[in-house]
């Protein structure tokens, strides 16, 4: 009698205990393993179409990847450059005409190695100009910065570098370097944090002063 | 579908009231029928203090005996509320039957209770998640005479969201913190903060017991990286495995979200979480009326009871319509990519993929689907 | 339909029996529900404001409730120990005290499950819980197997002295075949309340202070000293108050039970002390902060400095044979192990599991007047019920009260 209540109550714990043991619903081993397994075919059907409506952009392809740029030029107040420089900066230079762009200072790479006529031609403003004298297209500015700053541009053609216009959802949209770096000052300025957690604080500091 | 529920349900609707116009619904408990006068004096905020009072504060009124068996026992006690619940249900109806009481008081009692009794959310067909968000925007256009717009977005076919988090490029700004706070109506009192920035010191590598993430000086601080946390939206998470009523579950999406309305606010999530991703409304959670976020989602940025989890929810509201969460579309520096695992097209599996990243507290097994990766 | 008419007279006999006592009777009950009030008044302010009446915060998210409800359930498990070698082993020794053991641990379920719902953010959708009418997620949460094992137990701790008690209150003998297959259960039961109570903490990977293996054991071990010297200090109070015999020898029984397990306790005690003090790693700075504090805050010193002192006194005691069994000094060791024990099963285990936090972040706890009002008001509701249980169960057994079957006595 005693025995078969004992026994009773030793398979009543096993099965308890093989129910308890967590049957894994994901069958992945790991969150690699799972996108790998689950994305293809990928089918996804979001898009960001209806965000991006009221932004003008470019379609650009560089290297494999093709995206969706913000348009610049009728992002400057002042183009057509050459509305005003309508003769070569040499010639206009030293004249009586009120200096336009006298808040202009450039920190951007050390005096020796850039100045204006780095990025810009100064005998055809409407565009700017590459290392080597090429034309590049204002829209296309993203093409002078990648002479130089190369880990940064395969970063951004990629992604991992700059921010999306709109959404995360295709198509994609990527900001171009100067949607967000000043192209004459281009590295953010020290500022304060817009926010400071007093809770924490007091939490924190007086601890147990209720 | 809705044959094979998981959870008990009321028929108790406005169809019920039609019927009932003349004899009052509730039959069988006469005592709130007679007290049904007074009831109906109450301004609506009255009834809803009442009604509380009537279901959890019952046990103030008590004495002797009958207050010890009678209060605060598991099950017991679950028992007794449903009863005292009823009680209140049966007294909305006889207000609702009512010819004096005005129809907004009716409608509002109605709402309250067919609120209190719905089911887990994770478990509804999308006509009762749309009649739930129905009842809470209607609910709070009752309250406040403003409207809302709730929506109960299931999660995309093919979509998995994934976050990555540059190291190099945040500068310690803490925009994202704040636009979150506004994005997702986090109390204001208590100055609830989904997401934190902490303060390394370089040299030290990741030292965050002496990272500093409330800090006040101007950033970014020479000799120092910035790294910001908040809810990781594991694979595995080990507060879903624990939370005793489910009501805090992953979506087919990966987001990790919670039911406020299910949830009983053990906090035991809260202990399992390892990544400080988690807050609980210790009060009554307060955003002044203005601040409101009006867009919002019954697993996201909706208005919070106290005593309830909270936590990021990858601002579902604004995802699931192809958006960046606020903290992305904050940042001034680039540092946050957001997007779709699954899409091999995507930005976030062009970093995954490209750049050497890593995550927090791996060896723990939880696979969170957010990654840090440097220039 | 007898048996209703027996339970029937039962009910108002223990009634009548409850309400009806010395002065001194009168005042404990008076004393206690006078607490009791507090702690409903407490608890009032508590549902009114939130939980942020309490101390409780982000970063120390469990505190007294869950402390005092960790340290009751090793209480109710305890009373297993006077089980087992009754009905078990057949030791008549305890048959006297296996009643009380068994009220104690109904008493102390009881307390858990207040300490529980009073812990609760959101009581009043608590009816989530229920299997069938809400969602319960079972097998995959500890609190889930916690609710199905203490409501168990606490079935099981009711049903069985009831039966008997029922047996001899019409005078008949309770039969063995019907109670000893529960009694038999209820020991494995009393050993998976305190296992599943201590999983709930051993399975959080967060938390590396609670997630080590001996966590369960150490539960044990304590649980099996705390419980039966409450026990005792019972069995000796009822002993000077009633005229329910007690013998010395059951008492010293006990106290090999609480020496046994007290040495156990102690040696696991060191084992966890040189695993997170020989080789610290980060994972020991909640222990850092539990014993010599962490950074300037040191809220747990004063705690757990009497605690281990407390514990240790208190065993080395009792493993004197002549000192344990001098009745006066084995009171004095149960009294100071019992406290020694809930600090250290109490808060001593659940705040320094929060402390520091994921980010190494601080927060130090200190419980609130609301919060320490409603514990007591908890504490009393144990006392009250116990009382209650008490009384009825002794008067039973002195023969005091009996069913007088209206057929043959008139």
């Amino acid at each position: 009698m005693k025995n078969r209540t004992l026994i009773y109550l030793v398979v009543l714990l096993l099965g308890g205990t093989l129910i308890s043991c967590k049957e894994k619903e994901g069958e992945y081993h790991s969150i690699s393993d799972k996108i790998e397994a689950e994305s293809k075919p990928y089918h996804g059907n979001l898009t960001s179409d209806e965000l991006l409506v009221d932004t003008e952009l470019i379609k650009i392809t560089e290297g494999e990847n093709t995206f969706l740029i913000p348009e610049r030029k009728s992002q400057i107040k002042s183009f057509a450059c050459i509305e005003c420089h309508s003769k070569p900066l040499s010639e206009m230079a030293g004249t009586d005409i009120q200096k336009a762009h006298w808040d202009i200072k450039l920190s951007h790479a050390n005096g020796d190695a850039m100045n204006c006529a780095t990025c810009h031609n100064g005998s055809n403003m409407n565009n700017l100009n590459s290392l080597t004298g090429k034309d590049i297209d204002f829209n296309l500015s993203y093409k002078i910065c990648s002479q130089c700053h190369s880990n940064q541009f395969e970063d951004w053609k990629g992604g991992a570098h700059g921010k999306k216009v709109a959404g995360w959802a295709p198509p994609r949209a990527s900001n171009t370097c100067v949607n967000c770096h000043n192209p004459h000052s281009p590295s953010f300025e020290k500022r304060w944090p817009v926010q400071f957690n007093t809770k924490t604080a007091i939490e924190r500091n007086e601890g147990l002063d209720h | 579908m809705s044959d094979n529920k998981k959870w008990y349900s009321l028929d108790l609707g406005l169809n019920n009231k039609k019927e009932s116009s003349g004899t009052c619904g509730c039959g069988k408990t006469e005592g709130s029928c007679n007290s049904s006068p007074k009831e109906e004096e109450l301004s609506a905020d009255e009834f809803y203090e009442a009604a509380i009072n009537a279901s959890i504060g019952e046990e103030r009124h008590r004495d002797g005996f009958e207050q010890v068996f009678d209060v605060k026992m598991d099950r017991r006690s679950a028992f007794k509320k449903l009863t005292a619940s009823l009680l209140i249900g049966a007294g909305a109806v006889t207000t609702s039957c009512s010819v004096t009481t005005g129809s907004d008081t009716k409608e509002k009692a109605q709402i309250d209770w067919e609120e209190q009794f719905k089911g887990n959310y994770k478990l509804m067909t999308d006509e009762e998640k749309q009649g739930t968000i129905n009842r809470l925007m209607r609910s709070y256009e009752l309250r406040t005479h403003k409207k809302i717009n709730m929506t109960a977005e299931n999660a995309a076919e093919d979509v998995l969201f994934g976050y990555a988090f540059n190291i190099s490029k945040c500068q310690g700004y803490m925009n994202c913190v704040s636009a979150c706070v506004e994005e997702n109506n986090q109390d204001r009192n208590s100055e609830m903060q989904y997401i934190r920035i902490h303060e390394m010191k370089d040299g030290e590598g990741f030292k965050f017991n002496k990272a500093d993430d409330n800090y006040y000086h101007e950033v970014p601080a020479e000799g120092h990286f910035y790294m910001g946390t908040q809810c990781f939206h594991c694979d595995n998470p080990p507060c879903v495995e624990v939370c005793p009523v489910q009501a805090t579950w992953k979506e087919e999406d990966g987001l990790v979200v919670i039911d406020y309305d299910w949830c009983v606010g053990c906090r035991y999530c809260m202990a399992a979480c390892p990544y400080d991703g988690r807050r609980f409304n210790w009060s009554k959670p307060e955003v002044p009326e203005q601040e409101v976020n009006k867009n919002q989602h019954y697993l996201g940025n909706r208005m919070r009871k106290k005593g309830v989890m909270e936590k990021c929810t990858f601002c579902v509201q604004r995802t699931r319509k192809g958006k960046n969460p606020a903290c992305v579309e904050a940042c001034p520096t680039g540092a946050r990519i957001f997007g779709n695992l699954l899409d091999p097209d995507s930005t976030i599996r062009w970093v995954l993929e490209n750049k050497k990243v890593f995550r927090l507290k791996e060896d723990l097994g939880t696979e969170p689907k957010f990654w840090y990766f440097m220039d | 339909m007898g048996t209703f008419k027996v339970f029937k007279s039962l009910v108002i006999d223990s009634l009548d029996t409850i309400t009806k006592g010395s002065k001194r009777y009168h005042l404990w009950m008076g004393f206690l529900t006078l607490v009791m009030l507090i702690g409903m008044y407490c608890y009032s302010i508590q549902l009114e404001e939130g939980l942020s009446a309490t101390g409780m915060s982000d970063r120390v998210s469990w505190g007294l409730y869950i402390s005092n409800f960790t340290f009751l359930v090793g209480v109710a498990a305890a009373a297993v120990m006077l089980v087992m070698p009754t009905y078990v082993l057949k030791d008549l020794d305890f048959k006297q005290a296996v009643l009380i053991g068994e009220g104690l641990a109904v008493a102390a379920l009881i307390m858990c499950l207040a300490f529980v719902v009073a812990d609760m953010g959101e009581p009043s959708v608590l009816w989530h819980m229920i299997p069938g009418i809400g969602v319960f997620n079972f097998p995959n949460s500890m609190l889930t197997w916690d609710v199905i094992v203490l409501n168990g137990y606490l079935f099981i701790n009711i049903s069985i002295p009831f039966y008997i008690l029922f047996k001899h209150y019409q005078n008949k003998e309770a039969k063995k075949s019907v109670y000893v297959p529960g009694a038999i259960l209820s020991v494995f039961w009393a050993v998976g309340i305190h296992l599943v109570t201590a999983f709930l903490y051993q399975g959080l990977q967060a938390r590396p202070f609670w997630n080590n293996a001996l966590l369960g054991p150490r539960f044990l071990a304590s649980a099996f000293a705390a419980g039966p010297s409450l026990i005792i200090l019972i069995l000796a109070i009822i002993r000077s108050f009633t005229a329910f015999k007690i013998e010395d020898k059951t008492i010293k029984k006990i106290a090999m039970i609480v020496t046994v397990a007290a040495q156990i306790n102690l040696i696991m005690l060191i084992s966890e002390l040189f695993k997170e003090f020989y080789a610290p790693t980060h994972h020991s700075e909640s222990a850092y902060y539990l014993f010599f504090g962490l950074h300037g805050k040191n809220a747990l010193l004063p705690w757990i400095w009497t605690a281990i002192p407390l514990n240790v006194l208190a065993t080395v005691l009792l493993t004197f044979n002549k000192l344990r069994n001098n009745l006066k000094v084995l009171y004095f060791c149960c009294f100071i192990l019992f406290v020694a024990i809930w600090i250290e099963k109490g808060f001593g285990l659940i705040v320094p599991g929060f402390i520091p936090g994921p980010y190494g972040k601080i927060v130090e706890y200190l419980p609130t007047g609301v919060e320490i009002g409603v514990t007591i008001g908890i504490w009393a509701l144990g006392a009250f019920v116990f009382t209650i249980l008490a009384k009825t169960a002794i008067g039973i057994e002195l023969g005091e009260l009996y069913y007088k079957d209206k057929n043959t006595s008139t």
